[in-house]
């Protein structure tokens, strides 16, 4: 035990007090540094494979020509669609698609050779399972590449056959043809764009309720506020001291993940590496005061916790990863706009995969500097109107009757 | 008999009187059933602003980019003289996508030369990408197959046949469960049954968690690991039946998704999702001990778990090994199993493996769970015998 004049109060006090208290709570470490890793590694794991590829079908040749047998061999040619299955009737192909064996079902109607060559314009008829959207949009992407190539054929040879030269066919087959080009993302990877939203929306959980706990565990009572308070040679000091230690905490994780992310995995950076870096800042403070911020509004901890829960944990469809914000109500939209994640994902997103110019990327930096402005203010007059009620309690006679925060203190 | 309705009772009472399991298990469910749905209730994206740089200034180009902006995908938002300034709209985030009609545009349409577009879309988002591409590709299409004809039937060729050269084979894709290709629709009834889960999981967690000092457990009914087991089942089961019926029947009804299969069926794999998650959630408490890290734990689990369902990313594209893992979380198989029964109106006979899936989850758990009870219960009584010796 060390003599009470050796302990200087101040930052470093409660830095270190809070460091050797995460040392004793080891499964407490690992849950907010090791899980949020291991998850975004499974994930990993779970998209190595890169694009999804030869997704199965199932295919009804009704004809049994030349014609469906090349347009069976060029659907399963191509890198979306595999032909899986040879189906008897409907009914079977209506199975197979219900036990989930295909994804769609092609069926080549009876006669389609002889009537595409009489010009009778057959239907070639594709089902797919869009109950599954993206599963169902990439098999009918293989099929509706894949029919009009062969069609095109056709076309050609339609032209051909009417003595056109071959050069004025094939320019005739797409009188106005359109040159698409995909911005900010050539191959259509989707892959690194879920990876970067992933880990915001799981960190974002992991710091509001670890910080409501931590804060929690100071604020709860006046009394412990008080003992914090004098550790820290005053409230502000240790409040830093309280908060500091888990910013750097977090930003290893993060730090770790984006190295993976962009060493090991080879994701380009398109942008700039301190906006990136500014915004991570930022966004765990602003989550850090959030946390705090519920510690101090909500009573007990324990439902402080399930509110911080209840808060970020729908906010993955709020954020627009999968379905874009601009397409929400204007609630929703709302709503996403208060989340800190929504905006550093859109910093995030900005500055890896866009490569934002950086007088155009500051508007979601500088929300989020206003989030932990804002929410630090209001921590800071919680504090303040906290303290001075306690101040006016000390001071008022002792014969005043107990308030209910008294009681509470009272052990 | 009487032990496993008397643990039942603690159980429920439990429900309510555990303040944090009450907040995730009642309080959460209500709330993530008016919350969770805002974001998708649109469906669809509609009139994505785009921008289009006319070089060509035609009747041709105008009409082309009035067709555009006709689609219901995209709205042409301005038009602007040169790229540049068309991409700083792009990075700002005021469009999604640049449209350049080069000059001669119309002169090559009406030489009969092929008159290429080109199309900047953003793909840093899916679903806007596929927006924009499929609306100007399909009007570029049209109006194409509108000028081939044309063309055919200015060199002499019969309407019918022209119109037949030009597309002499056409694709009829049918969107099957799903018809509008609804986000809602798609997103919702997995996504449903993942809170289920999730909340609970969670609140399991906590009362296992939180009743667990010695204090409270002398309070506990005395009855065997199997019955105590049997009796905490019972009471989740009567805990989640309203939250099932308010997330599969009534919130399905509210967003207007279609719903194709008997509830009845449904039911034939939610009771062994129940029991699989609460036995899950018991093991899972007992393993951890801390209100908090169940807490932490399981809720940044929900993401990753919906990921690993095979739902959003294509089961065929997920490694072998991962689909091992996976299998042990509950919601894989019944995601799978109650979307294909109640929105795709598969038989009971198409889903067995995922109800065989469940049950042998359920019992692994509960085993689990067994085992843990009768160790810490043997414990326990070696820890009373000690003291009832030291006492004497």
């Amino acid at each position: 035990m060390l003599p009470r004049s050796a302990i200087r109060p101040g930052f470093l006090l409660v830095f270190g007090r809070e460091l050797r208290w995460l040392k004793r709570r080891p499964l407490l470490v690992v849950l907010t540094t090791v899980l949020p890793l291991a998850l975004m590694g499974l994930l990993m794991l779970v998209f190595s494979q890169g694009l999804a590829t030869r997704l199965h079908i199932g295919v009804l040749d009704l004809d049994g020509s030349d014609l469906s047998r090349t347009i069976v061999r060029t659907v399963d040619a191509t890198a979306d669609d595999a032909v899986a299955v040879r189906v008897a009737d409907l009914a079977e192909g209506r199975q197979k698609i219900l036990s989930g064996e295909v994804s769609g079902l092609l069926m080549i109607p009876e006669n389609l050779e002889r009537d595409v060559f009489a010009g009778r314009r057959p239907e070639v008829v594709f089902f797919y399972n869009t109950q599954m959207l993206t599963t169902g949009n990439l098999v009918l992407r293989g099929v509706s590449a894949a029919v009009p190539s062969v069609a095109a054929g056709i076309r050609l040879s339609l032209r051909t056959a009417q003595g056109q030269p071959i050069e004025a066919a094939r320019s005739s087959l797409s009188p106005i043809p359109v040159q698409t080009h995909p911005l900010f993302n050539p191959t259509m990877n989707y892959i690194y764009f879920l990876l970067a939203a992933t880990l915001p929306t799981v960190l974002q959980i992991i710091i509001v309720t670890s910080s409501t706990y931590s804060a929690a565990m100071d604020f709860e009572t006046n009394h412990r506020l008080r003992i914090l308070r004098r550790l820290g040679g005053g409230l502000w000091p240790a409040f830093l001291g309280k908060i500091v230690p888990y910013t750097f905490v977090y930003l290893a994780v993060l730090g770790t993940a984006d190295a993976v992310m962009f060493g090991v995995l080879g994701l380009p950076l398109h942008g700039s590496r301190g906006l990136l870096l500014l915004a991570g800042v930022l966004f765990m403070l602003s989550c850090q005061m959030l946390g705090t911020l519920l510690a101090l509004v909500v009573h007990p901890m324990s439902s402080a916790i399930g509110i911080g829960a209840l808060l970020t944990s729908p906010a993955f469809g709020f954020m627009g990863i999968g379905f874009p914000r601009m397409g929400m109500s204007m609630f929703a939209y709302s709503w996403g706009a208060c989340l800190p994640g929504t905006w550093y994902l859109t910093a995030r997103i900005d500055q890896i995969v866009r490569g934002t110019p950086a007088d155009l990327s500051m508007k979601p930096i500088l929300i989020l500097a206003g989030f932990v402005v804002g929410l630090t203010g209001l921590v800071a007059l919680k504090l303040e109107s906290i303290r001075s009620a306690t101040d006016r309690r000390r001071l008022s006679p002792p014969s005043a009757p107990p308030s209910a925060q008294m009681v509470e203190v009272a052990p | 008999m009487s032990g496993i309705f008397g643990v039942m009772t603690t159980a429920l009472r439990n429900v309510f009187t555990v303040r944090p399991a009450f907040t995730t298990m009642i309080l959460a469910v209500i709330v993530y059933a008016a919350l969770y749905p805002q974001p998708y209730l649109n469906e669809a994206l509609r009139n994505v602003p785009i921008i289009v740089v006319d070089h060509d200034g035609t009747a041709s180009s105008r009409d082309l980019i009035r067709r555009i902006d006709a689609t219901p995908d995209v709205a042409v938002a301005m038009t602007q003289p040169d790229m540049v300034s068309a991409e700083r709209a792009v990075h700002a985030r005021e469009v999604s996508g640049i449209l350049v009609i080069p000059q001669y545009f119309e002169r090559d349409v009406l030489h009969g030369r092929a008159s290429p577009i080109a199309l900047y879309a953003d793909a840093s988002y899916f679903l806007i990408y596929q927006r924009v591409s499929g609306a100007v590709n399909g009007v570029a299409r049209t109006m194409g197959a509108e000028v081939e004809a044309a063309r055919l039937i200015g060199a002499g060729v019969d309407t019918g046949l022209a119109t037949a050269a030009s597309d002499p084979m056409p694709l009829t894709a049918i969107a099957l469960f799903n018809p509008q290709g609804g986000y809602a629709t798609y997103v919702l009834p997995a996504a449903l049954i993942l809170i289920l889960q999730q909340t609970l999981l969670i609140g399991v967690g906590l009362i296992e968690t939180s009743t667990n000092s010695p204090a409270q457990k002398q309070q506990e009914p005395q009855a065997g690991a199997i019955q105590t087991l049997l009796g905490k089942w019972l009471a989740y089961l009567i805990i989640e039946t309203p939250a099932f019926v308010l997330y599969l029947i009534i919130l399905p009804y509210l967003c207007g998704i279609p719903r194709l299969g008997p509830f009845i069926w449904v039911l034939v794999l939610a009771v062994p999702f129940i029991l699989a998650v609460s036995g899950l959630a018991m093991a899972v408490a007992a393993a951890m001990r801390d209100p908090l890290a169940v807490q932490l734990a399981l809720a940044a689990c929900g993401l990753p778990f919906f990921l690993l369902a095979g739902f959003a990313w294509p089961n065929e594209a997920i490694p072998e090994g991962v689909k091992m893992f996976a299998i042990f979380i509950p919601s894989t198989s019944a995601i799978d199993g109650i979307v294909r029964v109640s929105q795709m109106g598969a038989m009971l006979s198409d889903v067995r493996s995922q109800v065989l899936t469940l049950w042998g989850l359920a019992l692994l758990y509960g085993a689990i769970a067994v085992a843990i009870n009768a160790r810490r219960a043997a414990g326990y009584r070696a820890a009373l015998a000690r003291s009832a010796t030291v006492a004497d």
